[in-house]
């Protein structure tokens, strides 16, 4: 059996996901929060799937490398990465404090680099890989009051076809999910008492297809872009998005 | 999806290539196929009991209303359409005759519209459906000697996204697949062996596209993993042209 790292596996479309590929893989449920790593693997294990949680903090080159001798010690090599963990934080531009921004670019971007990083050498060495980064619709569209959020998401669109077109001689594919609004706790983090189930609606408002997105729905298209059914494509951004953008 | 039905899907240029491709691995997976073709092409003595043959010409609504028709009597429902359909004459620009410039545009655009014109009446009354449209990476590269091929292509790119919206409250999607270079009859009609060898070699993942790649994609499309994938282009290109 084939393993899988997912970042940012405890909660949202990390969660989804990791249910998902269990289906066909050893998953390695990757966190910040340990408790929630922990949790979901040992609910998947129950179910009969291959799980393992590790604790992780994406951001820290150190952690990261801790992490991929822990998974090397304990679960052996990694065949595919869904690159994921993230987090949202509204303010206006003028708002936005040199802290709030490092932090957004740091787990965002710089995970992603950190965890691929780690990841690479040993799929180079396979001559096989797949790779899907979390991206998102607002990587080709900007959005008023979350200019750090969205700056992050168009760096892992451009990090994406870098690492396609790198690691393409290697056997190697990289390609981006970039979803719309979908029902997670990200979607309502950050929203002042009261406003969330209106600012869901504002939300739901501007997708043709009337409704917000399931986790479910995003994790499916992971395991399509993580599975050899795309063996031919890489460097793209796969937007499921109820329509909200076509690009 | 009713899995014990899951009703036909209608293929149109499905005699060869691309189109032929995805009509055996749809039979595979289970499906019927409504297929149609001017002529059957590779599916010439094609014998399963899921396969339907329409002899039609993608400019003819009225020929496509009426094997719309036959597929829902002999299947129930449509399940999904991919237009496959296309002509592909290269022509150096400044000799780029009217009529070559019409056909294409006839078969490649127009013929698109009128296959979903014909098939979204039956996708509404049965509550949903969803289609899959063929573009070309040429849509977006531009191609020399291909200016009349690429306008099309271009053009099912903004008819397909136009429709994606239209159709998005009554639980039809519509996505677009843009192939590369593709291992089929199309690309020989205007390159030698060797000019496609040399093309593979600039292609990031090193080979070019086989239709079995495409008809994964389309496969993904038709399903429901992609249930909330809609208006969408999929470039399957070995990572060529990243834009």
């Amino acid at each position: 059996m084939e393993n899988v790292l997912v970042t940012g596996a405890a909660s949202g479309i990390g969660q989804a996901a990791a249910r998902r590929l269990a289906r066909r893989m050893h998953v390695i449920v990757a966190d910040r929060n340990a408790d929630g790593a922990a949790a979901l693997a040992g609910e998947l294990r129950r179910a009969g799937h291959a799980a393992t949680p590790v604790e992780v903090d994406v951001s820290r080159g150190e952690s990261v490398r801790r992490m991929a001798t822990e998974i090397e010690a304990k679960v052996g090599p990694v065949h595919a990465l869904f690159n994921n963990a993230g987090f949202n934080r509204r303010g206006r531009v003028e708002a936005i404090t040199e802290d709030d921004w490092d932090a957004m670019m740091a787990t965002h971007v710089k995970g992603m680099y950190l965890c691929a990083q780690a990841v690479l050498p040993q799929m180079c060495a396979r001559g096989a890989g797949a790779i899907v980064n979390t991206s998102s619709d607002f990587a080709v569209m900007g959005v008023a009051g979350i200019a750090a959020y969205t700056s992050a998401k168009t760096a892992i669109y451009s990090l994406t076809k870098s690492l396609a077109l790198e690691f393409a001689p290697h056997g190697i594919r990289v390609n981006a999910i970039g979803p719309g609004p979908i029902d997670t706790p990200l979607l309502r983090s950050g929203r002042a008492p009261g406003e969330e189930a209106a600012a869901l609606e504002q939300q739901r408002q501007r997708i043709p297809m009337g409704r917000l997105g399931k986790p479910e729905e995003v994790a499916a298209v992971v395991d399509f872009l993580l599975d050899r059914r795309s063996s031919y494509i890489t460097g793209q951004i796969v937007h499921p998005n109820g329509g909200a953008l076509s690009w | 999806m009713d899995d014990s039905n899951p009703g036909a899907v209608i293929v149109s240029g499905a005699g060869s290539g691309i189109g032929h491709a995805v009509t055996r691995r749809l039979l595979d997976e289970g499906y019927g196929v409504s297929a149609w073709d001017i002529a059957a092409g590779q599916l010439a003595g094609a014998n399963d009991p899921r396969l339907m043959f329409s002899s039609l010409d993608v400019r003819d609504k009225s020929a496509m209303d009426r094997a719309v028709a036959d597929t829902v009597d002999r299947f129930g429902r449509v399940a999904g359409l991919v237009t496959c359909a296309a002509i592909f004459k290269a022509k150096p620009f400044l000799e780029l005759d009217e009529s070559t410039w019409d056909a294409t545009f006839a078969v490649n655009l127009k013929g698109t519209l009128l296959a979903c014109q014909a098939v979204l009446p039956a996708m509404r009354r049965q509550g949903g459906g969803a289609i899959v449209m063929f573009a070309s990476s040429l849509a977006r590269s531009g191609a020399v000697h291909g200016a009349h091929y690429a306008a099309t292509k271009g053009g099912v790119l903004g008819f397909a996204r136009s429709l994606a919206l239209e159709v998005a409250t009554d639980n039809i999607r519509v996505n677009v697949v843009s192939p590369g270079l593709t291992d089929t009859p199309q690309p020989r009609g205007n390159m030698s062996d060797q000019e496609i060898r040399a093309k593979a070699t600039q292609i990031p993942l090193g080979r070019i596209g086989t239709p079995d790649d495409m008809a994964e994609t389309v496969m993904f499309l038709l399903s429901d993993d992609a249930s909330f994938v809609t208006g969408q282009d999929i470039r399957v290109n070995g990572g060529a042209g990243l834009f």
